[in-house]
């Protein structure tokens, strides 16, 4: 199978450069798969989960938000924050997730986009830790 | 005599221990400064991948896009980020922000203020001002800058805000540092004529709008993270080149103390050499 270049990039810098077969993720648009020779394609990315396989090996992300930019030979991750399962915190994310339900069970708050997000975040990366 | 050497010798150690002082926060400025540095340096490729996909959407489609945040809002109040300094002794780092605000702030604007000697200014002036991010030039946290953004992206399409600008110092090299005024919304287009596209035929994932609404809240975040790491920076170079000078400057005080001491020293020997032999020579 064809490789191409995927690049990771955030805001404490370079996050990953590597070669891939296939990249999954999940746009504003939906599920899509991305291989080598793809046409130029800009996106955006929802909080959720991303893989892809390298030498042979998937391998999964969460991603809590970004965008996607399909260059002719390189393709550029921009996310605010991307963790592999090693590097999830699970107390942590856990710890969100209540805080989290209870701001949106309380319902009073006009905060409640915020705590949707967070909501998300979380349960996006329980659900990558489990992976 | 005596008791010029001695008020002499306590001047003396009264500059030795703030030279001591200065020379710390010298040491301390130069470390922040590279570390501040090393960040501005990192941020570089995110902010450069998003400006440059942002300047490729609206080069494509020239004035074809209705985007909420490319139109002026007519009505509103005027948005200001602010970012200063929360400690002092940072030289005119500081002053020189509040000069380009004078003047261009009025009432009824609604100021975010980052560091707290923005806040004392704000407050001496009756100036309303949110002080919810005040340590933000001490923590640099990307999450609470997402958040900023989106409370002030949120206000611009909802049409409450006219326009956000933000001041900031641009760090132009170690010894200059100059405060400047960006408009961040609306955005405006011709900041971006002059980025090199690489592809004119991007397929935009569901379209051009959609799109355009994910990136600049992006874009916000990234222009905002830059110009607050890039004040940092200018604050950490100001404060060391400031106290350079306050080390060098107690150094000169402390040279010429220490030729007066001896002098004062060499005086009352003589003195008292002077008087042995007129007592010697009485006898």
């Amino acid at each position: 199978m064809k490789n191409f270049k995927l690049k990771i990039v955030t805001p404490k810098g370079i996050y990953k450069e590597t070669e891939i077969e296939i990249l999954n993720i999940r746009t504003t648009a939906g599920q899509m798969g991305i291989l080598a020779s793809h046409l130029p394609l800009a996106s955006g990315l929802e909080i959720s989960e991303m893989n892809y396989v390298e030498n042979g090996e998937r391998k999964h992300f969460s991603i809590a938000g970004g965008f996607v930019y399909v260059g002719e030979n390189e393709t550029t991750l921009i996310v605010n924050a991307i963790e592999s399962p090693e590097e999830i915190d699970l107390s942590r994310a856990e710890e969100a997730k209540k805080r989290a339900e209870k701001r949106l069970s309380q319902k009073s708050n006009i905060d409640i986009a915020r705590a949707e997000i967070a909501l998300k975040r979380a349960l996006t990366r329980i659900n990558v830790k489990g992976m | 005599m005596a008791g010029n050497m001695q008020s002499i010798k306590r001047r003396m150690k009264s500059i030795e221990s703030t030279k001591k002082i200065t020379k710390a926060m010298q040491l301390v400025a130069t470390s922040k400064l590279r570390k501040t540095r090393n960040q501005l340096d990192q941020l570089k490729p995110y902010y450069s991948g998003v400006q440059e996909t942002v300047a490729s959407i609206l080069k494509s489609n020239e004035g074809k896009i209705d985007n909420a945040y490319l139109k002026a809002n007519k009505e509103g109040q005027d948005v200001y980020i602010v970012i200063t300094s929360s400690l002092g002794l940072c030289g005119g780092y500081n002053a020189n922000v509040f000069k380009k605000v004078d003047g261009l702030i009025n009432e009824g604007d609604f100021i975010y203020t980052i560091g707290t000697k923005g806040a004392g200014f704000f407050n001496h002036r009756n100036i309303e001002f949110n002080n919810e991010y005040l340590d933000l030039n001490s923590t640099l946290d990307f999450k609470d800058i997402i958040r900023l953004v989106g409370e002030i992206t949120n206000k611009y399409r909802n049409k409450e805000i006219k326009s956000i600008k933000i001041v900031y110092t641009e760090f132009v090299n170690n010894l200059t540092f100059t405060p400047r005024v960006v408009t961040l919304l609306p955005v405006n287009v011709d900041d971006f004529k002059d980025i090199d596209i690489t592809n004119k035929y991007t397929i935009f994932e569901p379209n051009e709008n959609e799109v355009l609404n994910s990136l600049i809240p992006m874009y916000l975040q990234s222009v905002i993270y830059g110009y607050l790491v890039e004040s940092v920076t200018s604050e950490n170079a100001s404060r060391r080149t400031s106290m350079e000078n306050a080390t060098d400057n107690a150094e000169e005080l402390l040279d010429n103390l220490l030729l007066k001491y001896n002098q004062a020293r060499q005086t009352a020997i003589t003195n008292e050499v002077s008087e042995i032999v007129a007592g010697a020579n009485a006898q």
